[in-house]
């Protein structure tokens, strides 16, 4: 019996595969699920999920968002999610300092909180990649 | 016979006329397939957290806790809907505003105030004089924080009580060549099951895996309530922005067609008026011929 892992965002289903364990970084703690857990919902944190496989042990980053575990089926409902072998931490950093620069460019000016709300989300991910990568290493 | 000069001139403005509704068609093809694609690849997200929120809901009271409770779950007697009414911009899209004006005479007047996204739906409201609360305009991006404006709008005139409930007026996109005009309840919540079933139809993006008939008691956490507090704001807004994304793909696949019918039947129009062209060209050379034929008999007679 194995456990089906699915990762969904808002540009669609971006992992499905079968699992043996999946660890999940909640609001309440680390927590890995195993074949025949109890039902669960809980809040995702940004960070770093992993899912084992016959000894293969993926490592993806994800965003905020929640979890259902149902039945054999554990789905993830995130805004972003990469594998972290696909992370470029230059790429991050950058991204990561632009950011942060509009953030506080936009709180300054007072701007709208679409705009505030937007580079939160961009900051909050680049971290979240940045601590799965740096575990990895 | 109609004059051969009258025909030509009629064989090139229809042509003209064909070369436009084909640049047209190729323009709506390509914005097609990106809010094709768009609309599609956000529904897995938006049914798993419609599902996620049935989970809350269904098994929460179930499960003999303390109970959860939301403002918007709770239904009340509905004197004025708050309806928000997504249209294109621009016509030419055959039946597709047509059919979303209908659904809109169908409620009666004074019932129901407005939010309109799309020029078209703010014209025909203001034309038939309906109480409209604000217009606003969607790219053909549709980017989620386009949608953000309206919903703010429309949340903090349900939170005032000036609205009974939410209700998005659109087109659902089922494929290029059908659309449907639909009213989809947001808010209150009362029957979340339902509302996923109609909007979504059979088609279950999320089930690749048996979902098992687990009926253990869920684990919720931290609680329901708090639960519900995170999701049921981002619920909503989802719910909305799905729907804007499939009114999006549908506009644009309804004008394709339109636009392919248009030219199709321009150019079938050119055939016939280029056969009657010839038609008539040929009675006026034999014409010509039979006047000359005549002409020289009589001149040989004499």
């Amino acid at each position: 019996m194995a456990l089906h892992l699915e990762i969904i965002t808002p540009e669609g289903k971006v992992y499905s595969e079968s699992s043996d364990s999946v660890f999940i970084p909640t609001t309440e703690g680390e927590i890995d699920v195993l074949p025949g857990h109890i039902p669960l919902v809980t809040l995702v944190e940004p960070g770093e999920l992993r899912s084992e496989r016959q000894g293969q042990v993926e490592h993806l980053a994800v965003d905020k968002g929640f979890v259902q575990v149902l039945g054999d089926k554990v789905s993830v409902l995130t805004e972003q999610a990469i594998n972290v072998e696909e992370i470029d931490l230059n790429a991050i950093e950058e991204a990561r300092v632009r950011a942060e620069n509009a953030l506080r460019e936009a709180r300054e000016k007072g701007e709208d909180p679409a705009v505030v709300e937007e580079a939160e989300t961009i900051l909050r991910f680049t971290m979240a990649q940045r601590l799965a990568k740096e575990r990895r290493r | 016979m109609a004059n051969l000069r009258d025909i030509k001139r009629r064989i090139k403005s229809v042509k003209n006329t064909a070369q436009i509704t084909k640049a047209m068609q190729l323009v709506a093809a390509s914005k097609m397939k990106r809010a094709q694609n768009s609309a599609l690849e956000s529904r897995p997200y938006t049914q798993l957290m419609a599902e996620i929120l049935i989970a809350i809901e269904e098994r929460a009271a179930e499960s003999d806790q303390k109970g959860i409770s939301h403002p918007y779950l709770e239904g009340r007697e509905v004197q004025n809907r708050g309806i928000l009414l997504i249209t294109p911009d621009k016509g030419l899209c055959g039946p597709l505003t047509a059919n979303l004006f209908r659904l809109v005479a169908q409620i009666p007047h004074g019932e129901a105030s407005y939010v309109s996204i799309g020029r078209k739906g703010s014209q025909f409201l203001s034309r038939t004089q309906r109480s409209v609360l604000a217009e606003f305009s969607l790219s053909d991006r549709a980017r989620f924080s386009e949608i953000r404006p309206p919903v703010e709008l429309l949340l903090e005139a349900y939170a005032k009580r000036e609205i009974d409930t939410i209700e998005v007026l659109y087109t659902r996109f089922k494929n290029t060549l059908q659309q449907e005009a639909m009213r989809k309840p947001v808010v209150p919540i009362v029957n979340l099951a339902d509302m996923v079933r109609e909007v979504f139809g059979d088609e279950d993006y999320t089930a690749e895996a048996p979902l098992g008939d687990d009926r253990r008691e869920m684990l919720f956490e931290p609680d329901p309530q708090s639960l519900l507090n995170n999701l049921m704001d981002l619920a909503v807004r989802r719910s909305i922005y799905q729907s804007a994304l499939e009114a999006k793909a549908s506009e644009h696949s309804a004008r394709m067609v339109a636009m392919k019918t248009a030219t199709d039947n321009a150019n079938s129009l050119v055939e016939d008026l280029t056969l009657q062209y010839n038609k008539a060209r040929q009675a006026a050379i034999t014409q010509e011929i039979l006047e000359i034929a005549a002409a020289t008999a009589s001149s040989q007679e004499s």
